[in-house]
């Protein structure tokens, strides 16, 4: 009997921190969803009236909440592979030497993810400038017209997400170099025995291999897009028109700058049911693979 | 990128907080030390010079234009707000609203110099008023002018700056024929005043008289064809990220309606054009040229626990004096009549053309959120129009419906 209760000694200052800070706040936000509140609340609490599910009502006939999922849908797909392929490739090649060109190759692509945001946006707009960006200045010299990175509503989703590529392949590089790690020699060697070209040996026993680290990066990299917030916010804000506004930016307006907290919260819990069913459904794809 | 558990936390914050907060409203004694002060944009140090010699000790705060709606919310959830704030006009309902001001009325019985009859009507006592309250004291005034390169527009056969709006699209027209990546007017896109202006300017009203907001008028339509006929004509830039200041001096756009703090900018930033460019009043319409009263406010925070010495300090700026002063450090217009009519002031010959616009120039409508719902669905709508080509018709009567049941409060 005592020796029952051990383990949930051991996990209770873990489920304590999720509980403060994970579960509670959730429960709150579904439980502001379901008011009118916003700023006026703070004035006096007898403006706060319970509404039921009028946000929720609301939000699904919301067409710039539908637009914002759709963008987020948009990242989502065309973000995650670009990603994980990317990052996958790059660990591949820098995999092949452990020289001092290749070591310091690996901090050159980690620079992206540990530069501030801040920084990172200043650069890229100026990149990405109309009038005198670096990108349009190129363009010119071989006589391209100037391009609306930012200010073309389709183009802009791609600019932006091209960003949080490029910041966020470098963790995952790191992530994926370490599973290489992990990649028996053996099997490599024994391959080359049998005549395995390289192409062959990365296709069939590498990349695998690496099956537990590709659905790990997957899984982070999905919900990392479903929450997408930074670059379209210090980038764009959010435009033009609403082009590049994700959940996350659609929720933080709502909330933080026209104060109306019930209908942002409702919002909130639509975005963590959504990421909730799709980690889910990948967990459950996942436990479908047979071990090596 | 923990979003979503950021936001419900936050959101769980500020609700937890706001139950502790009606428990220590109510400040007991005046205290002491400086007083906190949040003041808009960079002007920070200047505030910090202009306030030396007042005897009074400041805390000055800086805060980012575009920082403020977080700011605040933050602020009046915590309870820790400054003691007195800078507040755009636009945002005075909202501020309002939340019950961050502190009301002035009694308290301004002792100070006569923040009477209202001392600022212009449009922007004191009970036009700026909340729930019949008076709110905030005027502090600096702003207008939208015209500013035109005058050496280009004679080099393009133009004599005088347009005087009418129709003569602005003409002469738009005109100059955008100079060449490619040449424009002759430019439309910031996040200038959600402009269109305002040009519905005032046409002789209409956004504000019906019972105090609905409302757009669906035909001042309105005239004005929507004057903001899409300059787009329609390929005179002004489609880029978002274009820079005025740049445009101007560069004078790829050599025409455009914006504020003093452009005439600094260019002042500044290109001596060399001095005397090559003008004010000039806001083209004309039907309803004449009537522009927008912008500026900012100050307020007292609710909680202030050092009010007295917050109104003294408001007194003090609001000296004829240290409103010029503060025009010499920042270039920000003074709101205090007697400041106004200056006559060092008005020997400049553009600040005559920004005090001549102030005379007649309005306020925008004091509701609630009016930048988040009526100002960001206002340029939405106009911006997919002549941007991505949305239809007018349906993207009008979009935001009809969305600014539908507003009012002034």
């Amino acid at each position: 009997m005592r020796n029952r209760l051990v383990p949930y000694f051991f996990v209770t200052p873990a489920m304590l921190l999720l509980i403060t800070f994970g579960i509670l706040p959730i429960a709150v936000a579904a439980v502001i969803s379901t008011t009118n509140m916003n700023i006026s609340a703070f004035a006096s609490w007898s403006n706060v009236d319970f509404v039921g599910l009028d946000n929720y009502v609301q939000l699904f006939a919301d067409a710039d909440f539908w637009q914002a999922l759709g963008n987020t849908g948009l990242f989502a797909v065309v973000g995650v592979p670009a990603i994980v392929i990317l990052s996958l490739g790059t660990a591949l090649l820098l995999n092949r030497s452990q020289n001092w060109f290749f070591r310091s190759l690996r901090a050159f692509y980690f620079l992206p993810a540990i530069t501030a945001i801040v920084a990172i946006s200043l650069v890229w707009s100026y990149l990405y400038n109309t009038q005198f960006g670096l990108l349009n200045y190129l363009f010119s010299l071989v006589g391209v017209p100037p391009v609306q990175w930012l200010s073309d509503p389709w183009l802009a989703k791609f600019s932006v997400a091209l960003v949080a590529v490029w910041r966020g392949t470098g963790l995952n590089i790191i992530i994926f170099l370490a599973a290489l790690q992990g990649v028996p020699k053996e099997y490599l060697e024994a391959a080359s025995l049998d005549g395995a070209g390289e192409w062959r040996k990365t296709v069939s026993i590498t990349v695998p291999l690496l099956r537990f680290a590709i659905f790990f990066v997957s899984v982070t990299t999905t919900i990392a897009w479903l929450q997408f917030f930074d670059e379209p916010f210090v980038l764009t804000d959010g435009g033009p028109l609403g082009a590049t506004t994700s959940v996350s930016i659609f929720l933080y307006k709502e909330g933080f700058r026209l104060n109306q907290f019930g209908y942002a919260s409702a919002g909130s819990i639509v975005l963590f049911v959504i990421i909730a069913a799709i980690t889910l459904v990948q967990l459950r794809l996942r436990r479908a693979d047979d071990e090596y | 990128m923990k979003r979503t558990a950021k936001t419900a936390l936050a959101v769980a914050a500020v609700a937890g907080l706001t139950l502790g907060m009606s428990a220590c409203s109510a400040p007991a004694e005046e205290a002491s030390g400086p007083l906190t002060v949040w003041v808009m944009g960079d002007s920070g140090a200047n505030f910090e010079k202009l306030v030396a010699d007042s005897g009074i000790e400041v805390d000055v705060v800086a805060i980012p234009w575009d920082a403020i709606d977080e700011k605040l919310t933050t602020a009046v959830a915590s309870g820790n707000g400054p003691d007195i704030l800078q507040i755009g006009l636009s945002k005075l309902a909202t501020f309002a609203e939340a019950g961050a001001l502190l009301p002035l009325d009694d308290l301004i019985a002792d100070h006569p110099d923040l009477a209202p009859e001392n600022f212009p009507a449009g922007v004191s006592g009970l036009s700026t008023a909340v729930d019949g309250k008076i709110v905030s004291i005027p502090w600096t005034s702003d207008t939208r002018v015209l500013f035109t390169r005058t050496d280009i527009l004679a080099e393009n056969g133009i004599d005088a700056p347009p005087a009418t709006w129709d003569e602005l699209r003409a002469d738009a027209k005109i100059l955008a024929a100079r060449g490619e990546g040449q424009y002759g007017y430019y439309i910031p896109q996040w200038d959600a005043p402009l269109p305002i202006e040009m519905t005032w300017s046409m002789g209409g009203e956004v504000i019906d008289a019972d105090g609905n907001v409302d757009f669906d008028t035909p001042e309105f339509q005239k004005a929507v064809d004057l903001y899409t006929g300059l787009y329609a004509d390929g005179s002004v830039p489609t880029n978002s990220d274009f820079d005025q200041t740049q445009g101007f001096i560069s004078g790829i756009a050599p025409m455009l309606v914006s504020g003093p703090y452009l005439a600094n900018g260019v002042a500044s930033a290109a001596p060399e054009l001095d005397g090559k460019w003008q004010a000039s009043p806001l083209p004309a319409g039907d309803g004449g040229s009537i522009s927008l009263f912008a500026g900012s406010n100050l307020g007292v925070w609710y909680n202030s626990d050092q009010v007295d010495q917050s109104l003294a300090l408001l007194d003090y700026i609001s000296q004829p004096e240290q409103q010029l002063a503060w025009y010499q450090l920042t270039g920000e217009l003074p709101t205090v009549n007697a400041a106004l009519s200056d006559a060092t002031l008005n020997a400049d010959p553009n600040v005559q053309v920004y005090t001549a616009q102030l005379a007649t120039a309005k306020v925008l409508p004091i509701v609630a959120n009016w930048d988040g719902v009526v100002g960001t669905g206002l340029l939405n709508a106009l911006n997919s129009i002549v941007l991505t080509g949305a239809d007018r018709t349906t993207a009008l009567d979009a935001f009809f419906a969305e600014t539908k049941g507003l009012s002034v409060k």
